[in-house]
């Protein structure tokens, strides 16, 4: 199993955000995660990526008990992941941005980097090929050294998935790669998660925007109020009357007003 | 770069090469070659303290007292040992920077100005000791008769020949801070002053490399201390002080927070300029406070920031303000039209 996620909960003092999720995800698939607004999403990211410690319940990656490690550690097992609310280091370049997260690959001794200018430099330029390569990637090359916040928005979104990808993550999670973005940025979008999946990483991806959901994703889980409500394949999510309902409201409310 | 402007530097640095190299021979009295190794030493406390400050934006505010640890211990393993300046620098150096890790640990916990308040506090504390362990320190008088250092039998013993020692440790001391903040350890601690959580979720362990900066800003701290003991002979705990921790922090903030070359600037114009005000001594604290407010109001960069005019790429904020940015206002357009 690649990514399972066993009865997860999450509990803010009386509410509960996430209730007893189970959600599996394959290696090398598109699985999305989509839901109204403040169905506890983001905070299943938030407990994926370590910042939250699951209240119960189990994260599983590649058959390790994942659950309430530090986040660093999350990331070093092969984790990466985007904010939904941008989150550069502004006073970076756009390679610098990169280039710190490629820090926790690095063989050479901290020390050795500090007193060596040779290894520094060495460790530097192999980085430095590295995120040149991601940038390529991402169509961002020419804006390798201008400071990160200073660029158009849909670019800052393109650097901030660059940055998850420098981390060499075996499962990237995108939290709403697509916000904010207008009709020709969301199309691009999708066509650099066609070339991420294609280089083997699997993608768990939260979005609003569900023609870019229902285009990309192989499998898709819906939740409403942090349960589980459903599952499946594009069409199969489509037609579910649950889903439509989570979404739309009951066809009996619409009559009774 | 061009050919005349690569000229023009290399001229620039020659000529500044030789000004340092002979600058004993130019000034005029002892007095003055004096304050020149104050300076020296100062920038390398400037240094520091912006290692862990400007880059890390982790407040040492211990960076006087981790002096004094740096001051003693070359002190008294001079005094009561008889070891030679050569050996007590880099035990001077391990021990301040072990002390100044410990300073350090509550950074795992609290930030900024909680931070400040606690490594403060940590910082009299070591003062206190220094002034009640009397037996070990010498308590408020001091240690007395600290030999000068020896270079291939020649003593040291002249501020004129001190000078040279000084001169070598700031420009070695110089060149490790721009070696440290340019590679990857420079980068996960502006990462981590840029944003914690994101640096975390980015594969970097902050909680080391947080103890890292203190480590590394007390380290400078214990190299100044232990060139300022052998410097003066004489140490008493009475310069190793909160006065003397704003000091520094008045001379890095004006010079410039997050650059290396602003520490020099800051680490030279201060000690000079707080000579010129030793009629109104008593004020003194006073003045610093109000020339760092004056630095964050006007040029949050500082001097450095007039010099290469340019906005800072930071500044130093206790209170991160949220402002709506047109990104931030496409987002939460997009959250509301979303669902």
């Amino acid at each position: 199993m690649f990514l399972d996620l066993e009865n997860l909960t999450m509990k803010f003092g009386g509410l509960t955000a996430v209730d007893k999720i189970s959600i599996n995800v394959k290696q090398g698939e598109i699985h999305g995660l989509i839901g109204p607004n403040g169905s506890g999403k983001t905070t299943i990211f938030n407990m994926l990526s370590g910042y939250y410690k699951p209240t119960s319940g189990k994260i599983m990656f590649e058959g390790k008990d994942m659950t309430g490690m530090p986040a660093y550690k999350i990331t070093a097992a092969g984790f990466a992941r985007t904010f939904q609310n941008l989150r550069l280091f502004k006073s970076m370049t756009v390679l610098d941005n990169l280039m710190v997260a490629m820090g926790h690959k690095a063989t050479a001794k901290v020390y050795e980097v500090m007193i060596n200018p040779i290894a520094a430099r060495k460790e530097d330029d192999v980085f430095t090929e590295k995120a040149m390569k991601i940038l390529e990637l991402l169509d961002i090359r020419k804006f390798a050294n201008n400071q990160a916040t200073s660029l158009p928005y849909g670019h800052q979104r393109r650097v901030e998935i660059g940055r998850a990808l420098a981390s060499e993550p075996k499962i990237l999670l995108l939290d709403e790669p697509a916000a904010g973005l207008n009709d020709v940025e969301t199309e691009e979008l999708s066509e650099i998660l066609e070339k991420i999946h294609a280089s083997g990483i699997t993608i768990f991806l939260v979005e609003h925007h569900m023609k870019l959901v229902m285009k990309s994703c192989g499998m898709i889980t819906v939740i409403d109020y942090g349960k589980k409500i459903a599952e499946g394949d594009c069409n199969c999510i489509q037609n579910d009357p649950v889903v439509i309902e989570a979404y739309l409201g009951k066809e009996e409310d619409l009559v009774s007003r | 770069m061009s050919n005349k402007r690569k000229i023009v530097k290399t001229v620039i640095f020659v000529l500044g090469a030789i000004f340092l190299l002979f600058l004993p021979f130019i000034t005029k009295s002892q007095y003055q070659i004096h304050i020149v190794n104050m300076c020296g030493i100062y920038i390398l406390l400037s240094l520091g303290l912006n290692i862990a400050m400007g880059y890390t934006g982790q407040f040492n505010l211990a960076m006087g007292p981790l002096w004094g640890i740096g001051g003693y211990t070359a002190g008294i393993l001079n005094t009561k040992f008889g070891l030679p300046f050569w050996v007590n620098l880099p035990i001077a150096i391990l021990l301040a920077g072990l002390v100044g890790a410990f300073v350090g640990l509550p950074s795992l916990k609290v930030r900024a100005h909680y931070l400040s308040i606690v490594t403060i506090g940590l910082g009299e504390m070591l003062n206190l000791i220094l002034v009640n362990e009397e037996k070990l320190t010498g308590g408020v008088l001091g240690i007395l008769g600290i030999t000068a250092p020896k270079f291939l039998g020649i003593p040291i013993d002249s501020d004129g020949k001190y000078y040279y020692i000084i001169l070598t440790f700031v420009v070695l001391g110089y060149l490790l801070a721009r070696q440290i903040v340019a590679n990857r350890v420079g980068r996960s601690f502006r990462a981590i002053r840029d944003d914690p959580l994101t640096a975390q979720a980015m594969g970097v362990n902050i909680g080391n490399y947080k103890i890292l900066a203190f480590f590394i800003s007390a380290a400078y701290a214990g190299a100044a201390g232990a060139l300022y003991a052998h410097l003066n002979t004489y140490i008493s705990p009475d310069i190793f002080d909160y006065r003397s921790t704003m000091f520094i922090m008045t001379m890095t903030m004006v010079g410039g927070i997050g650059s290396l070359s602003g520490s020099i600037i800051g680490g030279i114009l201060l000690p000079i300029l707080q000579e010129y005000l030793r009629a109104i001594q008593s004020w003194q604290l006073v003045g610093y406070g109000l020339i760092i407010l004056l630095v964050v109001l006007f040029v949050p960069g500082g001097i450095i920031q007039i010099v290469q005019r340019k906005a800072p790429n930071h500044k130093i904020t206790l209170h991160r303000r949220h402002k709506s940015t047109h990104a931030a206002k496409k987002s939460e357009e997009n959250d509301v039209l979303g669902s």
